[in-house]
């Protein structure tokens, strides 16, 4: 099993264009430490039809109301995810769509690389075996180490899960396991535990064997395993 | 507080959440998916209702939900709407102290 770099086709371009956004990584760097509750008006914004803040702080009163706890949210955190939540929405459809699948991406790769040795951790990256025919579509992102190798793929929200991608990932997993090598898989999803279930519910590609991470568990990214 | 329960509030959100459903149903390659999602946080909504319906309804929690209906109400494109079908409950559980 050997890792690599997606070939840089006009879609990679694009995309790498997007990935690149300030706007991403700042979003990113403040959904890191965030709760729960912050994590959900990120994602509210993010796809909402306002953009009037005040609609916002008033549809989010365990943040923003005088009920507003420590536990909930951070004051200044959840003000300024608002305002960076609002930058997106203020985007085109299709560069909002981008920007929330990049955001998703970056996320996973911060919470990751808080884990492990952060230049373990890489983005868009195909993952070759012996006398196996390589995939098209690149994993938006990888731990790449002896023994304990690991592939993600990241969606907005559980809509996004799909036999194509379920199949991708456990495909990686039972060639490694056939080169005696070790590839964890998940799907990270900035959606809902429920509505994922439901998704996967209607699968038929397998996917006993690939983790999920949803909006409640995003931080067991940057845990060690039990 | 207002006169209103956690009942009304949740009835609301629901009245609301039809239409939403409605709407995502437009997509005919995802409209089991879209019934099945419905159906899911409809029951999660449900067992609040049945548990806490009762519970007298914060002023902020009123406001946050009734924003949260005008939210979806604005939504014509019907890929948008099948996303909120996520958001939407996850919002109004968070708005009467519930976790999703």
């Amino acid at each position: 099993m050997r890792f690599q770099d997606a070939a840089r086709d006009a879609r990679a371009v694009v995309y790498a264009g997007i990935q690149a956004d300030p706007l991403v990584g700042r979003a990113a760097s403040l959904l890191v430490d965030a709760t729960h509750a912050e994590r959900l008006l990120a994602r509210a914004v993010m796809n909402g039809q306002t953009t009037e803040p005040d609609r916002w702080r008033a549809m989010f009163p365990m943040l923003f109301g005088s009920a507003a706890t420590a536990e909930a949210g951070d004051p200044v955190r959840s003000e300024a995810i608002l305002e960076a939540s609002l930058a997106v929405a203020d985007r085109g459809e299709q560069v909002r769509s981008q920007v929330r699948g990049a955001l998703v991406e970056e996320l996973t790769a911060q919470l990751l690389a808080r884990r492990v040795i952060a230049t373990d951790v890489h983005r868009e990256r195909r993952i070759l075996f012996d006398g196996v025919r390589a995939e098209i579509h690149p994993y938006d992102v990888t731990i790449e180490r002896n023994g304990a190798a690991e592939a993600f793929d990241c969606k907005w929200g559980a809509r996004g899960i799909n036999a194509d991608v379920l199949h991708q990932l456990d495909d990686a997993r039972s060639n490694a396991a056939a080169e005696d090598e070790t590839l964890a898989v998940a799907l990270v999803v900035f959606d809902a535990r429920r509505s994922c279930d439901v998704r996967l519910a209607r699968q038929t590609a397998p996917h006993e064997a690939t983790g999920v991470v949803t909006l409640e568990t995003l931080d067991g990214l940057a845990e060690p395993g039990p | 507080m207002s006169d209103e329960t956690i009942r009304d509030l949740i009835d609301r959100a629901l009245d609301a959440y039809a239409v939403l459903e409605e709407r995502g149903e437009e997509i005919e390659d995802e409209w089991s998916y879209v019934a099945d999602l419905s159906d899911a946080w409809r029951t999660r909504l449900d067992a609040i209702a049945a548990h806490h319906g009762t519970a007298e309804a914060p002023d902020e929690a009123a406001a946050a939900v009734d924003l949260a209906i005008d939210e979806i109400g604005r939504i014509e494109d019907p890929h948008r709407a099948i996303d909120w079908l996520s958001t939407f409950p996850q919002v109004v559980l968070l708005a009467i102290g519930e976790r999703p």
